[in-house]
């Protein structure tokens, strides 16, 4: 990849369910490194535009390009292989494997990119010291607070050091203290690892630490901060 | 409130209809398998005493010659001097079919004007023109089976070439009887002949088989004293009083397996219903929130269970009803090859079995379903709502099944140690061996897993550390549905290696007592020297290839305890060719040889409960002899017990010359062994005989063995059915349920296949596990049924042989049968929609 292409491009996307129209027309790029927030209601697309930047759903027209490839020439495998490598994921409900400990949780991409386990081991120690999870290390998801749970999220998806990480709602299942932490925890993570932070949110909360706010109201995206 | 539960339930099922349809197809089936060999048992059990019933009838009693046909002037007498008020002359030989030789009948003569006072016969005749009388009018004629006449295309009038006592003969076909269907084999049926007509045909003029008697005790006591020597009288229920107990020990064997079949299937019930609900445990956890009473939601899940358990029962019914059409002729089948031989049918079964069913059925779902609804009903809102709060509590029910286990183990092992030896005590304590395992599954599982995790991540990386913590993160799920496997494969490796134990036995048994090389039979029972005379056996002996001859005759004696199989030999170069049980077999040859004794059976030793060194009683011509037991041998040929006996003692206390068999031996250095021309030339074309090799003999065993087991391979086919379902069930349910896990692996970069992979894996560590499990369980099983059961119930020992066959075999099976359960849910795993899942609880 070239270092000028944008990492996520969408040109002309739109989507829609059924009859209904999610999102008209988006046209967007975020540069390397770059923190982006977009908010809107519950329900106004916010997630189905970070599932189109994943590659977990497709435009039913336009182009998301990430990291200067389009989705759409890209097939099951090769997505698959595009999220384990070059993104990171982090949800509302933190969607971490029960039956895995916490430094297995935050493994589990490294394992999945077929690194070995010494080195992944090595990795995962390092993020959980960075992410203060040490004590957590062989704890199960149950057992751990909702924003222990978040941090854990976090560092699962930055382990493999993606060059995009997608945030939805990554704070709508905390208090408003928790959820400041968290986010401080993402976004200075993200900044160090120069990766592209994109964040869902309808909280306004957020806004200040972001380089852009994009809104979406009505299937169109706008940006509001630069 | 309530119509909305019963919606919610209601929905709930319309949502997973896959779900609907396997509790629905688990309860039929449990249900199906019990109804479909109970109504096979009961059919069997019926068929059996209505063809006991018209050939005795009202027969109290009957008189026997103990050495072979009774003259038929002894019942003149009797009757003249009116000591047997109620008697009736009978014939009960074989006849066999001119057109199909290998097809036997039994040839009763009767005296038709005695008909109604003794048998049922007279009711089985349908048409005016075709009654017992008939007989008398018309001579050398017959009344034929209805599904004979049919196969035949006979009328009355139409002519039959039969052979009776090796000699053709023509009847005449004067009616049918009702109802005498052939059993599948085609060997059996009953053909009625007045008693000259029956004389006539068997050359037996002045001679009759038996006397029928209906005797008042007084009159038997009398009859007792003045009956004339060499007589037996026998209660009418003697004779068949082995064949009644061995029918009984081989009906209670299939009963035992149909129990473990529905054990299997109420382990299915259970394991159904209890899924259903406890995948419902969040909602129930906030109906209680909501504030709806406990006795509300057990009221609703009750109903629940109840239109379920209906609609499944019905289901199973007639499942069952088809299955029982099935396997009624395999039943019989086996009866008639192993006891009867002769004229089993089927009989419509009894109404009583569908009701046992249905309670049964609605029962286990009602039961299956109220036990965790009760649990979350019972368990405080916030921890119903919490997966990981059920999954801890299953675990450490897991750790109770296990301690529960010790007790139960404790019961079987004093029920079989310690309880009487008796057929039924030892199928409880196996009933106690597999509830002790099945409770120590869900343990054994966590531990097996424990043990394999390292291995399986090595191979498979952290998505194997997944596949086996899914194992046992899932016990709440899967536990009941392990354990169901378990059991059902530990049947299939316990029966597998029974079975393999005794072909094995049997195959050495006949390797040891078919020492001859070509085995010459007669067709008939002979009281002359038959077709072996003197003259014919000293020309095979004098042929270039044969070095020496062993003689037999086989004969069967009514005695006060039921019929024997008297066996005498005279033995050839190579030995006597018998494997002793006990006794030292060189000292009990000696005395047999210098006619000292006799040697019996195991199942007679079994039967009559005698071993070596007691007396047993025969009769011969000149009444009761006393002969001593000298040993034990192992005999799988006549399972209703044999006595052996020196060719010369027999001769000498029968004086009987009759042969019935001929072993041929080769010399070892005989260079010519195509000598069957030769003898059937020598035998001559008039006569009536077999010549048989050994691996023919050997070879026919085999198949009837092998026929024999049909039906156990049936049950085992179907209880593996019952717990293929029930790990599909549990194992669907589990992977539609962790779909939220398998949408976050796949946001992560996990490929469709590695997630269905990851399935796969998990599967088929489930099976893995039952399979293992299964094989400790299942050996203990196979030992029970061959020192236990096949005892106590036919007097069989056997050698216990552990070939790694079974075992693999159910391992094998457990692997496969978990992997293709998890066919549908891995291939739906690769498919799923991220999206919608990521979001879903």
């Amino acid at each position: 990849m070239d270092i000028d292409t944008p990492p996520i491009h969408l040109l002309q996307v739109c989507k829609a369910y059924g009859k209904t129209s999610v999102i008209e027309e988006a046209n967007f790029h975020a540069k390397r490194g770059e923190f982006v927030v977009i908010v809107g209601r519950s329900g106004s697309g916010k997630s189905t535009l970070l599932n189109l930047i994943g590659g977990l759903d497709r435009p039913d027209s336009g182009k998301v390009l990430v990291l200067g490839q389009s989705l759409a020439t890209l097939d099951e495998r090769n997505l698959s292989q595009l999220r384990r490598v070059h993104l990171g994921f982090v949800f509302q409900f933190f969607n971490l494997i029960p039956t895995l400990t916490v430094a297995e949780n935050i493994r589990l991409p490294l394992a999945l990119n077929g690194l070995s386990k010494k080195d992944s081991i090595l990795r995962t120690k390092a993020l959980l010291e960075e992410l203060f999870l040490t004590d957590f290390e062989k704890r199960f998801p149950e057992e751990l607070s909702g924003g222990e749970q978040q941090r854990v999220a976090i560092a699962r998806a930055l382990v493999h050091e993606p060059a995009i990480v997608l945030a939805d709602e990554p704070t709508g299942n905390l208090d408003l203290e928790t959820a400041t932490n968290v986010l401080e925890l993402l976004n200075d993570a993200c900044r160090q690892r120069k990766a592209t932070l994109v964040m869902a949110t309808h909280s306004h909360e957020m806004v200040g630490h972001a380089d852009r706010v994009l809104t979406i109201r009505n299937g169109c995206l706008k940006d509001i901060k630069i | 409130m309530n119509n909305l539960l019963s919606t919610a339930a209601q929905r709930f099922y319309f949502r997973h209809p896959w779900q609907l349809i396997l509790a629905i197809m688990g309860i039929a089936l449990g249900v199906a398998v019990y109804v479909g060999v109970s109504l096979a048992n009961d059919s069997a059990r019926r068929a059996f005493e209505w063809s006991s019933q018209l050939v005795l009838g009202r027969t109290t009693h009957q008189l026997v010659n103990a050495g072979g046909m009774l003259p038929e002037s002894i019942y003149y007498d009797l009757r003249t001097r009116g000591i047997i008020p109620n008697a009736a002359p009978v014939i009960d030989e074989e006849l066999r079919l001119a057109s199909q030789p290998r097809r036997r009948f039994t040839l009763l003569g009767v005296d038709p004007l005695k008909e109604t006072l003794f048998r049922g016969t007279t009711r089985s005749i349908p048409g005016e023109s075709a009654s017992p009388a008939a007989l008398m009018v018309e001579p050398a004629s017959v009344i034929v089976p209805e599904s004979l006449a049919n196969e035949l295309r006979l009328e009355n009038g139409s002519t039959l070439n039969v052979i009776a006592k090796g000699k053709m003969a023509r009847v005449i076909v004067a009616g049918t009887l009702k109802g005498m269907g052939l059993d599948p084999n085609g060997s059996s049926g009953l053909i009625l002949a007045d008693i000259s007509t029956s004389q006539e045909l068997l050359n037996l003029e002045g001679f009759i088989s038996r006397i029928d008697l209906v005797l008042t005790p007084t009159e038997a006591e009398n009859l007792q004293l003045l009956k004339p020597a060499g007589t037996t009288l026998l209660t009418a229920t003697s004779g068949n009083a082995a064949f009644n107990e061995l029918s009984r020990a081989f009906r209670i064997n299939l009963t035992a397996l149909s129990l473990l079949a529905l054990m299997v299937g109420v382990f299915l019930i259970y394991a159904t219903m209890s899924f259903s609900i406890v995948q419902r445990r969040p909602t129930i956890g906030v109906l209680r929130a909501l504030g709806v009473q406990r006795r509300e939601l057990l009221l609703n899940v009750f109903r629940e269970a109840t239109v379920l358990g209906l609609i499944a029962t019905l289901a199973g019914l007639a499942l069952g009803h088809q299955l029982g059409q099935r396997l009624v002729e395999l039943v019989l089948r086996t009866l008639g090859d192993l006891y009867f031989g002769s004229y089993v049918t089927a009989i419509s079964p009894a109404i009583g079995i569908y009701w046992k069913g249905a309670l049964l059925g609605l029962g286990a779902t009602l039961l299956a379903a109220l036990a965790p609804a009760m649990t979350a009903a019972n368990t405080i809102p916030t921890v119903a709502m919490s997966r990981a709060a059920l999954e801890r509590g299953a675990k450490e029910k897991g750790l109770l099944a296990a301690l529960v286990a010790l007790p139960a183990a404790t019961i079987a092992s004093m029920v079989l140690l310690l309880g009487p030896e008796n057929l039924i005590v030892a199928f409880v304590g196996l009933f106690f061996v597999l509830v002790t395992g099945a409770l120590l599954t869900p343990l054994a599982t966590v531990g097996l897993m424990k043990f394999a995790e390292p291995f399986v991540e090595k191979f498979f990386g952290i998505s194997g550390s997944l596949a086996v913590r899914g194992v046992t993160s899932s016990l709440s799920r899967t536990g009941v549905a392990i354990a169901a496997l378990t059991v059902a494969i530990a049947t299939v490796i316990g029966i597998g290696i029974m079975i393999a134990s005794f072909r094995a036995s049997l195959v050495n048994w006949l390797d040891d007592t078919l020492i001859a090389d070509l085995y010459l039979q007669s067709d008939v029972q002979v009281e002359e020297r038959g077709p072996f005379t003197e003259a014919r056996l000293l020309a095979i002996q004098d042929l270039p290839s044969v070095e020496g001859l062993s003689l037999s005759r086989l004969r069967r004696l009514q005695t006060p305890d039921g019929e024997l199989n008297l066996r005498a030999m005279s033995p050839g170069p190579n030995g006597w060719g018998l494997s002793f049980v006990t006794g030292n077999a060189e000292e009990a040859i000696s005395m047999l040889e210098s006619q000292q004794g006799v040697l019996v059976s195991e199942p007679f030793a079994f039967r009559r409960a005698v071993t070596k060194g007691d007396l047993l009683n025969l009769p011969t011509p000149n009444g009761i002899q006393t002969f001593s037991i000298l040993g034990v041998i192992r005999d799988y040929y006549t399972d209703g017990g044999s006595v052996t006996i020196s060719l010369d003692t027999y001769r000498r206390y029968w004086e009987d010359s009759g042969l019935t068999g001929v072993g041929i031996y080769f010399a070892a250095s005989a260079l010519n062994r195509n000598i069957q021309p030769a003898v059937e030339s020598i035998m001559g074309s008039e006569t009536r005989f077999r010549l048989l090799s050994n691996g023919t003999i050997k070879t026919r065993s085999l198949t009837i063995f092998d026929r024999t087991f049909q039906i156990t391979e049936v049950l085992r086919i179907l209880a593996s059915l019952v717990a293929f379902l029930g790990i599909l069930n549990a194992l669907t349910s589990l992977q539609l349920e962790r779909t939220r896990e398998i949408a976050t692996l796949r946001a992560l970069g996990a490929s469709p296949r590695q997630v269905s992979m990851l399935g796969f894996v998990q599967t088929g560590l489930l099976g893995l596990a039952a399979g293992l499990i299964a094989i400790p369980l299942g050996t203990v099983l196979a030992a029970l049924l061959v020192f236990v059961i096949n005892e106590r119930s036919f007097g069989w020992s056997m050698d216990f042989v552990t070939q790694a066959k079974p075992m693999l075999l159910g391992l094998a099976l457990a692997v496969v049968t978990a992997l293709l359960a998890g066919l549908y849910p891995a291939v739906r795993a690769g498919r799923l929609n991220i999206i919608t899942h990521l979001r879903e609880e």
